[in-house]
């Protein structure tokens, strides 16, 4: 009896399949000789795909429309955008220099081809809750003459043609500094924010104190 | 009659020994003369036999000078010089027997000169013949003195021989008076005296033998132990008369004596029993064994009663024993069945040894091969770690460049990003171009696509690369549990070694000590035999036991009933 259980116990507990995993390095083996290249079917499948996404016909209606260019980007998993005529540029967000004593929303100040920029947290701004993780890497140069600042955003989204009437008002439980700085908010919903009067308002910050 | 037998006795043998003395002295008297006589008659034929002699010697002496003479040689006269000695000791010893006899002493004074005249004429012609020779010595031979002289000698002594045979005839005739007195005296005395002595005998016999023989024949009865005597009552006052009063005295003594041990035959210790005296030894005897008998009896019954008592224990000792010897007899059969059992089972023992001890034998061939099958897996087992570290060395290499693959997506990743920026701002300046832009916003959204698909692929791929670097953890750890689990197996397996070592120890022990168990059960069995063949030999003892014990059973009860009668018997004696 004993006998029989050492003879169970020195064969395998399951059969593994050395076949298979041989199988399997051999079709690296060959991916890895043609230079990671795509198999023919996957490369016909992305190429069909491509050409049925150029085949499509734009939508000549939205051209007939009057449309706000603007600048879309991610902060805090929501979509903001700012007309495109205020926004100088978009640039990474390098380093960052605190500043003591300044109000919570200014984080501090970057360096953007040479000049120095303010940045702005909107999140802080609006005094919106600290929910979630944000990369807040990117930064959205606005610009009115010649006041600029920056404000962080997480993810930028390019540019979009929103149409005007689609901009409905803002809410009016919107109150204090968020129905300020807001032109209105979209069906996407897109948060179209009012760059000028963040431009004024930031940069002709007295303080809390003199503020209200 | 008066006297007493002493007397009567004596006086006869007074008369004999005088008859007796009276011969004895006649006969000493003559024997003495007899032997004087006999003394004399020597010293004649002594005085004859050396007159003899001297004549003889004279002649001797005369031979040597004639040879001499005739012959003129020295060797003649040896007779010679001889006869000269022996004639002077021939007249010494005929002067001592002369001693006692004047007229044979005369005759010898005159023999002596004439003896020296014939020996000077002699030594004369000797002297002569040596000196001058034959014919001066002739003349003296011639002259005759020498034969004369001879003749006076020779006459001599026939005077003394014929005087000493006279006296030896007048001896002769003395000695056959005395011969005849002396005969006469013995042939008439000891006739007479036999004759006295005889009737003295006769007559003290007659006195005394008679009662005597009838005291005898008394006492003869007496010894065969016959007391009813009549023994003559006469008034005798000697010791005849004083030994048969004594002897029927003594007759009723032993008549009493013999009735009291009669009674003491009978039982009755009671008798009263006097000595006579205090030198009655068969009287204190009797009272001694009278006492001692009692005393017997009554430790007799005592120890009758003992016996008696003793006897039915025995008995009932025997009557056990009996039992229990029976007993002991089932009880050995039983035994016996039992040992030939055992007897069995010590074979199949010895069997069952026999094949254990071959089965140790086997096992320990086993545990040697075991042993080279545990070394050999120690050295597959050392061979599987070398691969496992090899595969662990392999896997956190590809970890490494899998990590170099990261860092190369992190960049890909950024410039993807830098690109998107790139697009939007190509994007704004596109729109502020206003119409003449907006082939160029086309561009700039194709480009943003390129650079968000750029971004996802990264993405795509950090997420592989996180997959992969989990993958090749798990497998670097699991690589290690694999090589420590090679190492316990090893361990497990070097264990299992040292085990095996000890099992084989264990086994070879365990056939030495089969071996040894094997040896033991084969004298066991031997063992078993000799212990079956004396259980039988017990059991044939046993039976043997039961019928010796039946046997003293019966005489256990001979002997109870002998002590019954004992009892009883001892019970007659009155103490």
């Amino acid at each position: 009896m004993e006998k029989r259980e050492i003879q169970d116990k020195a064969k395998p507990s399951r059969s593994f399949d050395w076949g298979a995993i041989r199988r399997r390095r051999e079709s690296i083996e060959r991916a890895a000789e043609q230079g990671w290249a795509p198999s023919a079917e996957a490369a016909t499948k992305v190429f069909r795909e491509r050409a049925r996404a150029l085949a499509q016909e734009p939508a000549r209606a939205e051209a007939l429309e009057e449309t706000l260019k603007a600048v879309a980007f991610l902060l805090a998993q929501e979509t903001y955008a700012v007309e495109s005529r205020y926004v100088r540029e978009v640039y990474p967000l390098k380093e960052l220099t605190p500043l003591p004593g300044a109000p919570p929303f200014l984080l501090g100040i970057a360096s953007v081809h040479g000049q120095i920029l303010p940045v702005v947290d909107l999140k802080r701004l609006f005094e919106l809750p600290e929910k979630g993780l944000a990369d807040l890497n990117k930064l959205v140069i606005l610009r009115e003459g010649s006041a600029e600042l920056g404000i962080l955003a997480d993810q930028m989204l390019g540019m979009r043609a929103i149409p005007v009437r689609e901009i409905e008002p803002s809410l009016p439980t919107l109150v204090g500094i968020r129905a300020e700085f807001l032109r209105g908010v979209t069906q996407g919903p897109i948060v179209v924010l009012d760059a000028r009067k963040i431009l004024e308002r930031i940069l002709t910050f007295q303080g809390p104190n003199k503020d209200t | 009659m008066r006297w007493t037998v002493g007397k009567k006795i004596g006086s006869g043998f007074a008369l004999g020994v005088a008859i007796l003395i009276l011969v004895g002295a006649v006969s000493y008297i003559s024997t003495l003369k007899f032997i004087g006589s006999a003394h004399w008659v020597t010293h004649s034929y002594q005085v004859l036999e050396t007159s003899q002699a001297l004549l003889s010697n004279l002649e001797n002496a005369e031979t040597g000078q004639r040879g001499y003479l005739i012959t003129g040689e020295g060797r003649y006269l040896g007779p010679y010089n001889g006869a000269a000695t022996a004639v002077s000791s021939d007249i010494a010893a005929l002067r001592r027997l002369a001693a006692d006899d004047p007229v044979q002493r005369q005759r010898l004074e005159a023999l002596q000169p004439l003896i020296a005249a014939k020996f000077a004429e002699l030594r004369e012609t000797i002297e002569l013949r040596r000196k001058k020779g034959l014919p001066a010595a002739l003349p003296i031979v011639l002259s005759n003195q020498g034969k004369e002289n001879m003749d006076a000698i020779r006459k001599i002594v026939g005077s003394m021989e014929g005087r000493e045979r006279s006296l030896l005839n007048q001896r002769d005739t003395e000695e056959k008076a005395r011969a005849r007195r002396t005969e006469l005296v013995i042939a008439y005395g000891m006739p007479l005296g036999l004759i006295l002595l005889a009737l003295v005998g006769f007559m003290t016999s007659r006195n005394i033998t008679r009662p005597l023989r009838f005291l005898s024949l008394a006492a003869e009865r007496i010894s065969q132990g016959d007391l009813k005597m009549d023994l003559p009552s006469d008034r005798r006052s000697d010791e005849v008369g004083v030994l048969a009063r004594a002897f029927s005295v003594m007759a009723r003594s032993l008549e009493s004596l013999a009735r009291a041990a009669e009674r003491i035959a009978a039982g009755d210790m009671s008798v009263e029993l006097m000595p006579r005296s205090a030198q009655d030894v068969l009287g204190n005897a009797f009272v001694l064994m009278r006492d001692r008998l009692r005393q017997t009896a009554a430790e007799i019954q005592e120890s009758v009663n003992v016996l008696g008592s003793s006897a039915s224990q025995i008995l009932a000792s025997t009557t056990q024993v009996a039992s229990g010897a029976a007993e002991t007899a089932t009880a050995v059969a039983q035994t016996t069945t039992t040992v030939e059992e055992v007897k069995q089972t010590a074979q199949l023992s010895t069997q069952k040894a026999q094949y254990v001890s071959e089965t140790a034998q086997r096992s320990a061939q086993v545990a040697q091969t075991g042993k080279l099958s545990v070394a050999e897996a120690i050295e597959r087992m050392n061979r599987i770690r070398e691969q496992m570290e090899a595969i662990a060395e392999s896997t956190v290499r590809l970890s490494e460049q899998s990590q170099a693959i990261g860092e190369i997506i992190a960049t890909v990743s950024d410039l993807a990003d830098q690109s998107n920026l790139l697009a939007v701002n190509a994007a704004i300046e596109a729109a502020k171009a206003g119409e003449q832009g907006k082939g160029f916003a086309v561009v700039a959204q194709e480009v943003r696509t390129l650079a968000e698909q750029s971004k996802q692929a990264t993405a795509r791929v950090r997420s592989i690369l996180g997959d992969i670097q989990k993958a090749t953890t798990a497998a670097v750890m699991a690589t290690e549990q694999g090589s420590k689990a090679v190492e316990a197996g090893v361990k497990q397996s070097a264990q299992a070694g040292e085990s095996v070592q000890k099992l084989a120890e264990s086994i070879a022990e365990a056939s030495q000590a089969a071996t040894q168990i094997l040896a033991s059960a084969r004298q066991q069995l031997v063992g078993m035999d000799q212990v079956a063949l004396a259980m039988e030999n017990i059991k044939q003892a046993s039976s043997q036991n039961v019928a010796s014990t039946s046997q003293a059973e019966t005489a256990a009860q001979n002997l109870h009933a002998l002590g019954q009668k004992l009892r009883e018997l001892v019970a007659q004696y009155r103490v």
